[in-house]
């Protein structure tokens, strides 16, 4: 008798072999690395919002944290790059630690308002005090590099960013499957019943946050290191939205859901980008159809698969496998 | 004294501009629970559509008129979409306006570009208490003052609008003595788009506007309404003012671009401050 390997496994494998190959077929490695560090950023929305039942309008702010901190790291202090890569997403927690406690005493639409209102407000620092780049930003942030080797080329920024990917996809499989994770499902459904069944609500809520904005901040430094510039235009709140839009086409409160979405919406984009880019075709044709087709995925996808890629293809293969069992002979 | 009178003018009129934006959150997060995230696109939309108009020859006093009617369509085709099918929870809802706002955002684009437009409004200004202030400022600010008197005549009064009120209040006994709470719903959405038009087509003469104003006038119509507690008139109406007058006093005393952070800060602050008194609203 062999023993069965879950079917399931088989996609993660062919995930993982997809990523390992994508980059060195592909020819344009910027747009690559933009779907994989929105993949990050989308995998901690998608834990906060589909686990934890709360939405952010605003997630820009830690990305923004995260690339701040290896701009400023590397060009006003002169610290290693392994040390402010590694320092970015801790800084970025304790951002979302801070403004975690009175923020997420909100819920609904005060935190989604209140979200986007502390992008804006992180955009105006950025831009007005000079220490945080100022009006021209910060640029000259040194490659990527670790003792004497130093990266060269687009390639290994990639291959660096897929790893954290698979880092950040094994530590949010870990949270949701621990006690702290059904914790944190279980106030998703009915913060009472889970605080009276001895979830500390809050303090989850906040861990929580500061998982998402340390993603976020990893995501952002590494993209500070791939541009290598940072100003307060960076980080747009349209950008914020797409996360959003990601994780809900993808499936909110699934570990996948965030790089299902990310894929789908990046490489939709992307196609409607060439296009759009077409000669003949007037300047406008692009953000025209980048609104439209963000506007028609969010509609279309809430209201007709309300929960999302991964979740109702889940379902469909967990439906077929069942179907074929049971017509196996017994 | 002259700067201050001046400043509490401007702010005055700018508030009045937040709290109609306002109105239109509050309207219909009383009827539906949903914040509609496209009201600041819709007044966007009033806006253009206005210049339009009034380019195609239309008169003044029936150009305007005819923008808010077609943004009340607007508002409507939101509801339609935003309320879909029965039983989506708020929060979703908020995502699909703000879906249906980057469609609209897309249309806007389409139909009238990326610059900014400017209809033109009146001409000329006014001395007010040694203040000279310009005659669209003190426009905007009466028709506000007439639009929130006509708002709480509506549902004081009205028979729809008492049955909008009640629908708001408790859906299922709304529902027990025959009121539609649905088209309710629909019709909040209507009135809203028709809010927003009415603040699109009179900001738009002194602040230009592009599909790029929808993210600020949503946000400081949010603030405002955020102090009515998303359901009281009145009190958006105090709390638009009081954020005009902040920002003003902001930027003539302290930093001109700085004015949209502090109504942001004041928000957040109110907004936390009163999130007690919130949970009950938003609890399941």
């Amino acid at each position: 008798m062999i023993r069965r390997i879950p079917p399931k496994a088989y996609l993660t494998a062919l995930a993982g072999a997809a990523a390992l190959v994508a980059p060195l077929v592909m020819n344009d490695l910027t747009f690559l690395m933009r779907m994989v560090l929105a993949a990050i950023v989308v995998t901690g929305l998608s834990l906060l919002m589909g686990y934890a039942g709360q939405a952010s309008l605003g997630h820009g702010a830690f990305v923004a944290a995260g690339a701040l901190t290896v701009a400023l790291g590397t060009t006003r202090m002169g610290l290693p790059p392994l040390a402010v890569l590694l320092a970015a997403p801790f800084v970025a927690g304790a951002f979302a630690l801070v403004v975690g406690p009175p923020l997420l005493r909100l819920r609904g639409h005060y935190l989604a308002f209140g979200t986007l209102a502390l992008l804006l407000i992180v955009q105006t620092a950025m831009s007005a005090f000079d220490a945080l780049g100022g009006a021209f930003g910060i640029s000259g942030i040194p490659p990527f590099g670790v003792g004497n080797s130093i990266f060269v080329g687009q390639l290994p920024y990639v291959y660096l960013a897929l790893g954290c990917l698979g880092l950040v996809l094994v530590l949010t499989h870990r949270i949701v499957h621990s006690r702290f994770g059904r914790g944190v499902r279980a106030f998703a459904g009915s913060e009472t019943a889970a605080g009276s069944a001895g979830v500390p609500v809050m303090r989850s809520k906040v861990a929580i946050f500061a998982i998402s904005g340390m993603y976020a901040g990893l995501a952002g430094a590494l993209s500070a290191f791939f541009t290598p510039y940072v100003s307060s235009d960076s980080f747009p709140a349209v950008e914020s939205f797409t996360y959003v839009i990601m994780a809900v086409v993808g499936g909110l409160g699934t570990v996948w859901g965030g790089v299902a979405g990310a894929v789908l919406v990046s490489t939709l984009l992307q196609v409607l980008n060439t296009v759009s880019s077409q000669p003949g075709l007037p300047p406008t044709t692009g953000p025209i159809m980048q609104y439209a087709t963000y506007g028609a995925l969010l509609v279309l996808a809430l209201l007709f698969m309300p929960r999302g890629v991964v979740p109702t293809l889940d379902g469909a293969f967990d439906r077929l496998a069942a179907r074929r069992r049971a017509g196996e002979p017994a | 004294m002259k700067e201050l009178v001046t400043y509490l003018v401007s702010g005055i009129a700018l508030g009045s501009s937040f709290a109609l934006i306002g109105s239109g959150f509050v309207v219909v997060h009383r009827v539906t629970r949903v914040v509609n995230f496209a009201q600041g696109s819709i007044a966007v939309v009033g806006g253009m559509l206005s210049a339009t108009l009034l380019g195609g020859r239309l008169p003044h006093g029936v150009a305007e008129p005819a923008a808010v009617a077609i943004c009340g369509v607007v508002g409507l085709t939101v509801g339609f979409l935003a309320l879909g099918r029965r039983g989506t929870p708020p929060l979703i809802s908020l995502i699909v306006t703000l879906g249906v706002s980057m469609l609209i955002s897309a249309a806007i684009i389409w139909l009238w570009g990326q610059d900014p437009v400017s209809p033109p409004g009146l001409d000329g200004s006014a001395t007010l208490l040694g203040a000279t202030v310009e005659r669209q400022r003190l426009l905007v600010v009466g028709a506000t003052v007439l639009a929130f008197a006509a708002l709480a005549l509506f549902f004081s009064r009205s028979y729809v609008g008492k049955a909008l009120t009640a629908s708001a209040s408790n859906p299922f006994a709304a529902r027990m003595v025959g009121i539609d709470v649905r088209r309710m719903g629909l019709l909040a959405f209507a009135l809203a788009g028709m809010l927003g038009g009415l603040a699109g087509v009179l900001v738009a003469p002194t602040n230009a506007v592009s599909f790029y104003s929808d993210l600020p006038l949503a946000l400081s119509g949010f603030a405002a309404a955020v102090f009515g507690g998303l359901v009281s008139p009145l009190r958006t109406l105090v709390g638009g003012l009081g954020l005009g007058i902040a920002g003003q006093l902001t930027a003539g005393y302290l930093n001109g671009s700085y004015q949209t952070e502090v109504a942001l800060l004041l928000m957040l602050v109110i907004m936390i401050a009163r999130s007690s008194t919130f949970v009950h609203e938003e609890a399941k």
